[in-house]
């Protein structure tokens, strides 16, 4: 996502291009001096129309146009101060200097200058073309712009010149370039050039109809100036076509005139709008000096930058990722999508990244001033977020170590149950087919009945054994038969209440299962209860296994293995296990497992 | 006596058919899984199915399902659950509501010949069998006040084997006594329990088991 909108929170961040203070100040002066000029210039003009037409030249589209060469001028000269990095302002700056400068020249009396004037005419809007085709990030990403904007240079010098060569004005100020008058082929170098600027028109409107129709909703809204502009274009080469079949619309003449001057307007209106948001920044500053959660950081930033949607994104370089508030892996939006993300650095480290609306992208300042502004936040939440991964890559890491080692004692029961069991079974009724088949009284028949008892002994011994290695009729018929067994054998009194009718996941299941079996066991062991109560029940999506004894208390959950391992058990699985244990007061062993479903 | 066999393990699927078919008993078939169980009781409408609790595909609680739907598709049909472990809560599953032709053993019980095959023939019949072990785990549970203790040690005996399904003329043969000596057992165990003694074996059964259970 390294784009030219990527922002560093930090302005001494090396790898943003800093331009060189010398440079910085002749900028400054060189603005001044288009400022004096595009004032005496626009001045200039008025006073040419006032001497050469009086008031009512000042009614006419034509009286007023130097306010595009003025509209464009201004709002260049301040977006280029505003937003230096962007091309945008040199660009408009461009666009009204030309217009105004050959506005001057064209109605100078002195044959050279008013020859330059004509010449760079329609210079202006060769530079117009480049501008709407930048729009907004000041850059011609297409090689296909760059045709479009050729079409227009093609119209305005080479040809513009050619038709120089033949023109002539028969009067004063002559044309100084006319080396062969000649009116007919004059007349047919300008039908060319309304040809060339009609075709390049059309196509350029189709450019930028489909760029705005591409574009995001949110984006659209920014767009618009290359959409009026490719009007006002349009319909000023429609009105250039008619007039060379001397066709008038006044009317249209007046909206070509209004739509020029609205398009830089309304991208002054742009950056003004910004500025006013920046000064919400002040406030956002306040509130993070509150030491915010991320959760609450996010809602500090979604409303200064008045995006709602807005998410913040950390980078945690350890796992190579993008992660959320609660540590979970996100993906930042592809570039060109429904969404733009905007990178945070501080200290030359990338921390963190914006993902939001894309209209933000065309307010650089408020995104670099945010930013800055929450630079500390946002490294603490990030903190707070990587602290948060790890715990829950180390919990994943746990409970995938116990599924991993559940599963292999499930493998060896089932081979105990379908291997050495069976046999054992097998062998011992074959014994007991051979004892019926000798008889009742023979001697080998009672060597073989010691057998089968041996055999029988052997296998309550391994049935023991494998339900040590894994408790089966927990996976094959649920907590509730399985407690049942566990709490009838169980040497003290208990009474089990299971107040839950379906089955659990599996994992919850068994961990319950030892839960219990290990609680009883501990009871007859150590607490000299003499009753004991066990409860299964579910809240909030929460399994709640509870063991009461009334027995001494003082149980330790530190001391011992038999707690400690209930606890990581319970814990790797996301739940929690809790001890009270006061002397003389009894044990209670609750834990609380999730068990969506 | 027609009998079906579900077990999955064909060691024991052929051992138990010999052990039938040698002491009279007709072994109708014989499968290693639950459906082909339900096709079999179903079309060769045996006395009893013999069922492992455990069988394919899973080998969790097929067998107890296939079992349970037996008991109430084909009320006539006796069930033997066999296991190779025994769990109160298992048997009091596969009993529910009534303890008629239905039976719960350890698998370890089919080399005991003789009484593995009269528990057969009593489920076939309509009785029960009910493995010792359970038996014994239900009646040395710690209990706060124990009726039991009320019980005189021959009462405990008759007790076991009443909750194991016995009729009186099997517990009268086991234990070397008169019928007409169970019988007096009987009605004192009922007397002290406080249970009503109702019914036939089956239902002395559950209502024994239950009784034991809460």
């Amino acid at each position: 996502m390294a784009t030219s909108e990527t922002l560093s929170a930090n302005a001494s961040v090396p790898s943003r291009s800093e331009p060189d203070r010398s440079d910085v100040r002749s900028l400054t002066s060189l603005r001044r001096g288009l400022w004096l000029f595009v004032l005496a210039a626009a001045a200039g003009a008025v006073a040419m129309t006032l001497a050469n037409d009086g008031l009512e030249g000042l009614e006419t589209p034509y009286g007023l146009r130097f306010l595009i060469g003025l509209a464009f001028a201004g709002s260049g000269l301040y977006a280029w101060a505003r937003r230096p990095e962007n091309r945008l302002g040199p660009l408009m700056t461009a666009v009204g200097c030309i217009y105004l400068l050959a506005q001057i020249l064209s109605q100078a009396h002195a044959s050279t200058l008013f020859t330059a004037g004509i010449w760079i005419s329609d210079a202006w809007v060769v530079v117009f073309v480049a501008f709407l085709l930048a729009f907004p990030d000041g850059r011609i990403n297409a090689r296909f712009d760059l045709v479009v904007i050729g079409m227009f240079a093609l119209m305005a010098f080479p040809l513009e010149l050619a038709w120089l060569l033949f023109w002539t004005t028969g009067g004063s100020p002559e044309n100084a370039l006319a080396v062969w008058p000649n009116p007919a082929l004059a007349d047919n170098v300008d039908s060319a050039q309304r040809a060339l600027v009609m075709f390049a028109s059309v196509v350029l409107a189709i450019t930028l109809a489909r760029r705005w129709l591409l574009a995001s909703p949110p984006l659209r809204r920014a767009l618009v100036p290359i959409l009026v502009g490719s009007v006002g274009i349009l319909l000023s080469s429609v009105l250039l076509g008619l007039d060379k079949f001397q066709i008038e619309f006044p009317t249209a003449r007046w909206a070509v005139l209004v739509a020029y001057i609205a398009i830089p307007l309304v991208v002054l209106g742009g950056i003004l709008r910004s500025r006013l948001a920046r000064s919400t920044v002040g406030d956002l500053f306040v509130e993070l000096r509150a030491d915010p959660s991320p959760t609450e950081l996010r809602e500090a930033l979604a409303r200064t930058l008045r995006d709602p949607s807005l998410s913040l994104a950390y980078w945690l370089p350890q796992f190579r990722s993008w992660s959320d508030l609660d540590g979970r892996p996100v993906e930042l939006p592809a570039e060109g999508g429904d969404r733009a993300a905007t990178m945070i650095d501080r200290k030359g480290e990338l921390v963190a990244a914006l993902v939001h609306d894309p209209a933000l992208v065309g307010e650089p300042e408020l995104l670099d001033a945010v930013s800055a502004a929450a630079g500390i936040a946002i490294e603490n939440g990030r903190l707070h977020v990587e602290l948060r991964a790890r715990l829950e890559e180390l919990r994943g890491s746990r409970s995938r170590i116990i599924e991993a080692g559940q599963k292999e004692r499930q493998r060896l029961e089932r081979n105990l149950h379908d291997g050495a069991q069976q046999r054992l079974i097998a062998l011992s009724l074959e014994l007991s087919l051979l004892e019926q088949e000798l008889g009742p009284h023979a001697d080998a028949g009672l060597r073989l009945a010691q057998a089968r008892r041996e055999i029988a002994t052997s296998l309550g011994e391994l049935r023991e054994v494998a339900r040590g290695i894994h408790p089966a009729v927990v996976s094959g018929h649920g907590l509730a038969v399985a407690l049942e067994q566990l709490t009838a054998r169980a040497p003290v009194p208990v009474r089990l209440t299971v107040a839950i009718e379906e089955r659990l996941p599996e994992q919850v299941e068994v961990a319950a299962y030892y839960l219990v079996s290990e609680s009883l066991a501990n009871v007859t062991k150590h607490s000299g209860a003499s009753s004991v109560s066990v409860g299964v029940s579910r809240a909030n999506d929460q399994a709640v296994i509870e063991v009461m004894d009334d027995g001494v208390g003082g149980a330790d959950t530190e001391r011992g293995t038999g707690l400690r391992g209930l606890a990581d058990r319970v814990e790797a699985l996301g739940g929690r296990l809790r001890v009270w244990s006061p002397n003389g007061g009894g044990t209670r062993v609750r834990a609380e497992i999730p068990c969506a479903s | 006596m027609r009998v079906v066999i579900a077990e999955d393990s064909v060691l024991l699927r052929e051992g138990l058919t010999q052990l039938l078919e040698k002491n009279g008993l007709e072994v109708a078939g014989s499968c290693e899984d639950a459906d082909d169980l339900l096709l079999k009781v179903r079309s060769y409408s045996p006395d009893v199915a013999i069922v492992d609790v455990r069988l394919p595909p899973t080998h969790n609680d097929e067998g107890l399902r296939a079992a349970l739907e037996i008991r109430a598709r084909h009320p006539d049909v006796g069930v033997l659950v066999l296991s190779q472990y025994v769990e109160v809560g298992l048997a009091m599953r596969l009993l529910a509501d009534s303890a008629e032709g239905a039976g719960y053993l350890l698998k370890d019980r089919i080399s005991d010949v003789e009484e593995f095959v009269s528990a057969v023939r009593r489920v076939a019949d309509g009785g029960s069998a009910i493995d010792p072990t359970i038996v014994s785990t239900l009646l040395s549970r710690q209990r706060d006040d124990d009726p039991l203790a009320a019980l005189t040690p021959r009462e405990h005996e008759v007790l076991e084997l009443m909750a194991e399904g016995r009729s009186n003329q099997g517990i009268a043969d086991k234990l070397v006594l008169s019928v007409r000596a169970v019988e007096k057992y009987v009605s004192s165990i009922f007397g002290k329990l406080g249970l009503p003694s109702s019914g036939g074996d089956s239902r002395r059964v559950l209502a024994v088991l239950l009784y034991l259970r809460s």
